[in-house]
């Protein structure tokens, strides 16, 4: 027996808008390197995508939610400011009163946080099993560039005592006070950005390259060593810039892109991102997940690949399913499912 | 559909948001909704709580049109202009009545198979009240 993941699984609601649509709309589509984005439905939130993401990663990890011991949400788009929704998913699971639960929000970068918190739960002893789902679509003004690459999409993690697919080898983090990029104040329903690109671009490669080199100075580990690299994808990008500046090959790093198809989730974005490499990898290989949240932090998990992945290869629908299964949808229904009209 | 109370609806949430039914421990039959008296031996037998599939087949189907929505819907219906509720009967052979979602024209006929999802069902004094819909069954796949 040893602790770490059990089981994953993604949801990606079928509604797609295309690039086209927004040029008819703006002139131009201000979301570089994305070409279409997943849009939940009328009767979709942040909680209902998450409901289906944690249920594919149940099965997937032969966990019964009668035995969780945790269950943890992320988002930066949860439908109430205050009042827990890890209740509701908790209950449409059908997990036991005596579930502990967290939601994690305000952050592009609480998918991370709550992964490596379920870790240490675990660890500790407080449970045997725990789940974690980010769950995100970001809003912002329509009449706002900032609103172009917004996507939607949710991946869960099963993570527990038992015969890991994969575990956690390390984490390193980087934590400095920034301002100005991506925020939203109390009571508004929009991100906003003071939209100065040089310093926004500057704050997160600086601080995922930092919390990158944290990780891998405490692991020993170089970046040749990783077969996959999951970076923050705001857009199409920004992985590259970082990932010239680590020294990581667009080998690594394009496998996990997610973004050209379902835009900027927020934070799920890279989990979705490891989901899909996950999807893909083979026992014995090292996946490098980093996060990044405005004002600023950044995480960088270290994970390796078991045996047992193979066992579950196909057991649930993949990223690959839910990005091939999708319906196109035009710029005003589009305006009108996410209530902006 | 008329207007349900906080009270009531918080009172069947196992029921709308992960269809558990209550089995009779008389004859075995599954009532769902709860009743005090079973639907099958008419007995005030005792029940004990039974989790539904939730995967089915539509019984019969209609598409709510423009204008006769009940208020609580009226966002929806402006949106689609009608949209469709089904009796869908389960697995286990009881017949619930609630919409279909995620669907194409073609997939709302008789017998055709759907699936339970979790979605929001309408929102009412800011309070989002969310349960269960059918879509038709492509997505999810399940274990062996
Ligand atoms: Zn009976």
């Amino acid at each position: 027996m040893s602790i770490g993941i059990l089981g994953y699984g993604v949801y990606i609601p079928q509604y797609r808008i295309n690039k086209a649509e927004y040029v008819k709309a703006w002139g131009r589509f201000a979301a570089a390197g994305i070409e279409e984005k997943a849009v939940p439905g009328f009767d979709e939130d942040s909680v209902t995508m998450a409901v289906e993401a944690s249920m594919n990663a149940l099965d997937h990890a032969k966990v019964d939610a009668s035995k969780l011991n945790a269950i943890y949400f992320a988002s930066t788009s949860s439908p109430y400011a205050e009042k827990l929704v890890s209740s509701t998913i908790a209950m449409a699971l059908g997990a036991p009163p005596r579930v502990s639960v967290a939601d994690f929000t305000s952050s592009t970068m609480a998918g991370t946080s709550a992964l490596l918190l379920s870790l240490d739960f675990v660890a500790s002893g407080r449970g045997h099993f725990a789940l974690i789902v980010a769950s995100d679509c970001p809003y912002a003004d329509p009449g706002d560039f900032l609103e172009h690459p917004l996507g939607a999409g949710a991946a869960a993690f099963v993570v527990g005592e038992g015969t890991p697919i994969a575990t956690i080898e390390g984490s390193g983090c980087t934590t400095i006070e920034a301002l100005g990029e991506r925020f939203r104040k109390h009571g508004e329903k929009f991100i906003e950005t003071l939209g100065i690109p040089a310093y926004t671009q500057a704050v997160i490669m600086n601080t995922v390259t930092s919390s990158v080199k944290a990780l891998l100075n405490s692991t020993g580990r170089k970046p040749s060593d990783f077969n996959f690299v999951v970076l923050p994808q705001f857009d199409g990008r920004l992985p590259s810039g970082i990932a010239r500046k680590i020294g990581f090959e667009e080998t690594q790093f394009v496998p996990s892109m997610i973004v050209s198809q379902v835009g900027d989730a927020g934070a799920a974005s890279p989990l979705i991102g490891l989901a899909k490499v996950l999807d893909e990898a083979k026992p014995g290989h090292k996946v490098l997940v980093t996060s990044y949240g405005a004002g600023a932090s950044s995480d960088a998990v270290s994970i390796n690949v078991n045996e047992e992945i193979m066992k579950r290869k196909g057991a649930v629908s993949s990223v690959k399913d839910y990005l091939a299964d999708k319906k196109y949808i035009d710029y005003i229904y589009y305006l009108k499912i996410k209530k902006m009209i | 559909m008329a207007h349900v109370s906080i009270p009531s609806y918080w009172k069947t949430l196992p029921q709308r948001y992960c269809l558990i039914g209550m089995k009779c421990k008389n004859c075995g039959t599954i009532n769902f909704p709860a009743r005090e008296i079973c639907i099958s031996c008419k007995q005030k037998s005792e029940f004990e709580p039974k989790k539904l599939s939730g995967r089915g087949k539509i019984y019969s189907y209609t598409v709510i049109a423009a204008g006769s929505a009940p208020p609580e819907f009226s966002e929806q219906e402006k949106l689609a202009g009608s949209f469709p509720v089904a009796i869908v009967e389960l697995e286990e052979g009881l017949r619930i009545c609630a919409q279909i979602t995620d669907y194409e024209e073609e997939d709302l006929k008789i017998e055709a198979e759907v699936e339970a999802v979790f979605r929001k069902i309408y929102e009412e004094d800011k309070v989002i009240r969310y349960g269960l819909k059918f879509r038709p069954v492509k997505k999810r796949k399940s274990l062996p």
